[in-house]
């Protein structure tokens, strides 16, 4: 149940990591998820796509990776940048 | 024309919470506050125990008690009167305490003047496991009256505690609960987890906890 928030915690961390990258789009956020975390994969991907529905964010991909113990993680952000 | 940038990331998700927690746990060890963060099921005797925990207690102790539920301050009310200091922490829905409503909850308390501070989750397994208070140690209850199956099933919590509380022990005689395969499925989860069995009927097993509770006061 804690997933909505876990789900709302990434944008959040998204939107600060977007901010030195102005007129970006964010197109994936890899995030390792540890089988002692806490969380469950399935209910944090229904979350997250509830959370991003009909915002500048329906295009980001969440990318949850299998992680050792109660690891919980963004290691990359995917963004398209216009190019100068 | 656009690119495609990968920026590595390495950022806990809740890193804004540990942030929070990191300085509750700074405040607690410059005013000497040990601060215990109880989880476990709803129902495994949370309250009750620390109704004979406060019960026991010299007047003078400098403790007081932080306690959440979805709904309600009717366990605040039931541990208000050993007359130590208690706030009821409402989380209207949420499953679980965060730091910022920890840290909240504690504007306008001294921490200087106090020793120990317990805060009593709510009942719930699985969420609080995620989120750092700012605790000195995470304390998992598991009754009796639950399945010994409990730390396989839900591992995050028994790997995240320093100690688990087996309670209700008074109960023993009357359900088939199998207290050795109970305590070996905690070990399975994390070895090093002391374990200690109480009841807060009978008062049975107490002193262990009231001294484990006490140290390094």
């Amino acid at each position: 149940m804690h997933e909505l928030g876990i789900a709302n915690s990434i944008l959040e961390a998204v939107e600060a990591e977007m901010r030195p990258h102005p007129g970006a789009r964010a197109l994936r956020i890899a995030v390792t998820v540890g089988a002692l975390s806490g969380v469950d994969r399935d209910s944090l991907e229904f979350c997250f796509g509830a959370l991003t529905k009909g915002t500048p964010f329906e295009t980001l991909a969440l990318d949850l990776k299998e992680a050792a113990a109660d690891e919980l993680q963004l290691t990359c952000l995917e963004l398209e940048e216009p190019t100068p | 024309m656009s690119m495609t940038t990968k920026v590595p990331l390495e950022r806990k998700v809740l890193s804004e919470n540990d942030r929070l927690a990191a300085e509750l746990r700074a405040e607690f060890a410059r005013h000497g506050v040990r601060c215990l963060n109880l989880i476990s099921s709803p129902g495994s005797g949370k309250t009750a125990l620390l109704e004979r925990t406060l019960g026991a207690f010299d007047p003078s102790m400098r403790v007081a008690v932080l306690t959440g539920d979805i709904q309600t301050d009717a366990d605040a009310r039931r541990l208000a009167r050993y007359g130590f200091p208690v706030r009821q922490i409402t989380t209207a829905g949420a499953c679980h305490l965060d730091a910022r409503m920890v840290a909240r909850a504690l504007e306008g308390w001294d921490l200087a003047r106090l020793d120990l501070l317990f805060i009593e989750n709510v009942g719930n397994l699985v969420c609080p496991t995620s989120y750092d208070l700012g605790e000195a140690a995470k304390v998992v209850l598991l009754s009796v009256a639950e399945g010994e199956e409990k730390p396989l099933k839900y591992p995050g919590i028994f790997f995240k505690s320093k100690l688990m509380v087996l309670t209700k022990i008074d109960l023993l005689p009357y359900v088939p609960f199998r207290l050795d395969d109970a305590i070996a499925n905690a070990r399975t989860i994390q070895p090093d987890i002391e374990i200690m069995q109480v009841s807060s009927t009978t008062g049975e097993g107490l002193d262990k906890w009231m001294e484990w509770v006490g140290r390094g006061l």
